[in-house]
């Protein structure tokens, strides 16, 4: 054995051990994964409320992460040369879904944002290509809201995911990124008006404190009604190996630092301070998706709980 | 035609020789185990037992993994019920690997060799029919089995604990053990349908 000796001890330590942690999504190549759905949420929430505001350039940056995205999500894939067979299965298969979705919102897109941003352009704002444009726009933003949770809810092997508040929690990242990501626009290259930014900053009140209670719900419910390894999930999020990444990333500066902020508590609420606010908080994004899909364990098999189960 | 695999947990003395017999015949790669042995220990002492579980692809009535592939890779033939990969389709998402109740997939992204100094010639001529950066499994010796033998795991058994048959024969040895002994699968409540069943220990 050579330099991947390390992986292989812990590969055949993994499987000794009764919950076997999930490695391949979010550890080494993996994190891959985690960005692109990180970047495509948060582009599918800018592109809405880029529409919602007529904010351009929460349309463009919308479209911007969402190539970014689509580039982590080729460079986790073992094979990225056979993406585009990733279309084959939508009928059962959630990833073949987005991808679909993906590949609506990055045409559409880039068939309705050029006209809106250069005047001598072939076809014009207001023309039948652009709202066919703007139409597989929304559609794959709306697939790409939804989708993502589902992913992790098809994954019977890591009863963490399968929680039934998954999907509406992916959902609501998404909205909370997308308000995020106009938040440090808006307040790098100005407001549209200040009743545009007071608006998205209630927005970004409102999702945030539901991303709160449906992430507490999720956790109660896993401890309460879950099975053993989708409590030792929980735990390894509270108390075990990916503490520190909930408790500092997610709670601290995804929660707590960017309420404070908004609460005007530690300085006057200006656009500097909202630009904070939107960083901390697609950053804390970040950390809950990465501490939730490191957290999974599998389904343990050992002859015990086949007896009790 | 479906086939399926009887382990009669009593018969089983956990000797490793199905891991053993299945990395000989598939000459998979480090860390790649289609076939694996867990062991584990209950009671107190002085009474105390040591347990082993032989656990494999399950090759599942209604395989979640086959649901979540996006490419259509992961896919159960239809005449004899095997769920297998077509390694041409894999784009190595690992969504199967997720999916999977049983944690028997892998994937594919360690160097063929177990040694340092390269390839042995057992290792080239093996490794030859693994494309790199795929998800792999248990395909029941497919080949094996359809030219009328027992998989490598059944075929070297010292104790005769597998017993391989068609399930879908009310007369065949796995459908009588099944009913006679009480055979159960892992997680039922995944409600997958496996097609390996346990026996008592």
């Amino acid at each position: 054995m050579n330099g991947m000796s390390a992986k292989y001890e812990r590969l055949i330590d993994d499987l000794r051990q009764d919950f076997r942690p999930q490695r391949e999504w979010g550890e080494g190549r993996g994190v891959f994964l985690v960005v692109g759905h990180f970047l495509v949420g948060v582009a599918a929430g800018a592109w809405l409320f880029g529409l919602l505001f007529a904010y351009l350039p929460g349309l463009l940056a919308g479209f911007v992460l969402a190539g970014l995205g689509g580039v982590a999500h080729l460079a986790f894939l073992g094979r990225p040369e056979r993406f585009w067979k990733m279309a084959r299965h939508m009928r059962t298969a959630w990833i073949s879904r987005g991808f679909a979705g993906l590949t609506l919102f990055l045409v559409g897109a880039a068939l309705y944002l050029p006209p809106l941003v250069l005047a001598a352009w072939p076809w014009s704002a207001d023309s039948t290509l652009a709202w066919i444009g703007w139409a597989m726009a929304g559609a794959g933003m709306v697939i790409l809201i939804v989708y993502m949770g589902f992913v992790y809810t098809a994954s019977k092997g890591i009863p963490f995911w399968g929680s039934p508040l998954h999907p509406v929690l992916y959902m609501t990242y998404a909205l909370r990124g997308g308000a995020a990501a106009l938040l440090v626009e808006m307040a790098v290259l100005g407001p549209p008006g200040n009743d545009v930014l007071a608006a998205l900053v209630k927005i970004w009140i409102g999702v945030t404190a539901v991303v709160i209670v449906l992430f507490a719900l999720e956790l109660q419910g896993a401890l309460a009604g879950g099975n053993v390894a989708a409590r030792r999930s929980v735990r390894e999020l509270l108390a075990g190996r990916l503490a520190l990444v909930f408790y500092g990333g997610t709670l601290l500066i995804g929660i707590l630092v960017p309420a404070a902020l908004v609460s005007g508590q530690l300085a006057p609420l200006g656009l500097g301070v909202l630009a904070l606010v939107g960083l901390c908080s697609a950053l804390g994004d970040f950390f809950m998706k990465y501490a939730t899909i490191r957290a999974g364990v599998y389904l343990p098999l050992t002859l015990r709980r086949v007896r009790s189960g | 035609m479906k086939w399926g695999m009887v382990i009669d947990l009593k018969r089983c003395i956990g000797c490793y020789g199905c891991q053993l017999a299945c990395k000989a015949e598939h000459g998979t790669p480090p860390g790649v185990f289609f076939a694996r042995v867990l062991k584990h220990e209950e009671g107190k002492y002085p009474t105390v037992r040591q347990l082993a579980l032989p656990v494999l692809c399950n090759h599942c009535e209604d395989p979640p993994c086959v649901e979540a592939c996006p490419t259509g890779a992961s896919f159960k033939w239809e005449d004899d019920g095997i769920v297998d990969i077509d390694h041409d389709l894999c784009v190595g998402c690992r969504s199967c690997m997720m999916a999977c109740p049983y944690t028997n997939r892998y994937f594919n992204d360690q160097p063929p060799q177990y040694y340092s100094q390269g390839m042995t010639a057992y290792e080239q001529a093996r490794s030859a029919r693994h494309e790199p950066n795929v998800v792999m499994k248990c395909n029941f010796c497919r080949d094996r089995v359809r030219s009328g033998k027992p998989p490598a795991c059944v075929a070297n058994c010292p104790t005769i604990a597998r017993v391989f048959g068609d399930l879908d024969d009310p007369v065949s040895d796995v459908s009588r053990l099944i009913k006679e002994r009480g055979g159960f699968t892992l997680h039922p409540e995944v409600g997958t349908g496996p097609s390996v069943y346990y026996l008592p220990p």
